[in-house]
């Protein structure tokens, strides 16, 4: 055997990575954040199982059923960016309308949640009425302020979607966030509503 | 001897006797069943999920290379000689 063919088997084989760089960073990220609402449920827990009264005497009660629906919505447009995300593997270009679809949802989610918001300050609930609109504004903001981020991450994969320059890592890693938003929803909503 | 040093002894036995009992958690004693059991849930909850957010990302990346390994070695293996 020749020297050169001895370097040439040598040579180290570029193999394929399992996780993108883009997606594993996503993926540490919602971790802390994970950790994050981790801590507040914890904190509203332990609140709510000293208190007295819950909610408080004077404080409206949280609209349970509305929310519930706004809930669907949430985990139907998680269901929709799955779609996409399967569309994306056997043609890219396909999976513009799920993409699309799934950020209105995620809209409409972020904009009936500012609705009810209105609503309960209307009706007294407000960051320092009590304890409980404390935690309810930040938990719940706290997650609203997620899901703004994550339709702006969605507007943006689809613009770059749309003229051919998004990458899978990109998509990846967007999807990751918003699946973080919406299978967070249910627990907080289990936790705070309920 | 300085006058500090001479004061010392004096200053440990205050320290020792001086001091009441507290406690930094304000619910680990709490006469209610709920409000123990809220902390105890809530720490069980927060120490193991962490780990099982590592443990569960560290058996789907050992999935992952194992799928790639087995992918690549059978296309390696397929692959026709020239």
């Amino acid at each position: 055997m020749t020297p050169m063919a001895l370097s040439e088997r040598l040579e180290p084989v570029a193999r394929r990575p399992v996780l993108a760089s883009g997606v594993l960073g996503m993926l540490l990220f919602v971790f802390t954040e994970v950790m994050m609402f981790a801590g507040m449920i914890s904190a509203h827990t332990i609140a709510k199982a000293g208190a007295p009264e819950w909610p408080p005497f004077g404080q409206p009660r949280l609209p349970e059923r509305i929310t519930l629906v706004n809930t669907a919505v949430l985990l139907l447009s998680g269901a929709v960016l799955f779609w996409a995300g399967r569309t994306w593997k056997r043609k890219p270009a396909d999976a513009a309308p799920p993409l699309l679809l799934a950020l209105f949802l995620g809209a409409f989610f972020v904009l009936a949640q500012g609705r009810e918001w209105v609503a309960l300050l209307g009706e007294g609930l407000t960051l320092t009425s009590s304890t409980y609109g404390a935690y309810f504004y930040l938990i719940v903001g706290g997650h609203a302020l997620h899901a703004l981020a994550a339709i702006m991450g969605l507007a943006w994969a689809w613009r770059r979607l749309w003229t051919g320059a998004l990458t899978p890592a990109q998509f990846g890693a967007t999807r990751v966030f918003w699946y973080f938003v919406v299978l967070v929803w249910p627990v907080l909503y289990l936790t705070v509503y309920l | 001897m300085t006058s500090a040093r001479r004061f010392l002894p004096l200053l440990a036995v205050l320290m020792l006797a001086l001091p009441e009992v507290l406690h930094a958690c304000p619910v680990c004693f709490d006469p209610r069943a709920e409000n123990r059991l809220a902390f105890l849930g809530t720490t069980v909850f927060l120490s193991l999920l962490p780990l099982g957010m590592v443990a569960g990302a560290a058996v789907w990346l050992r999935r992952q290379y194992r799928q790639r390994d087995y992918s690549e070695d059978f296309t390696t293996h397929s692959e026709p000689e020239h």
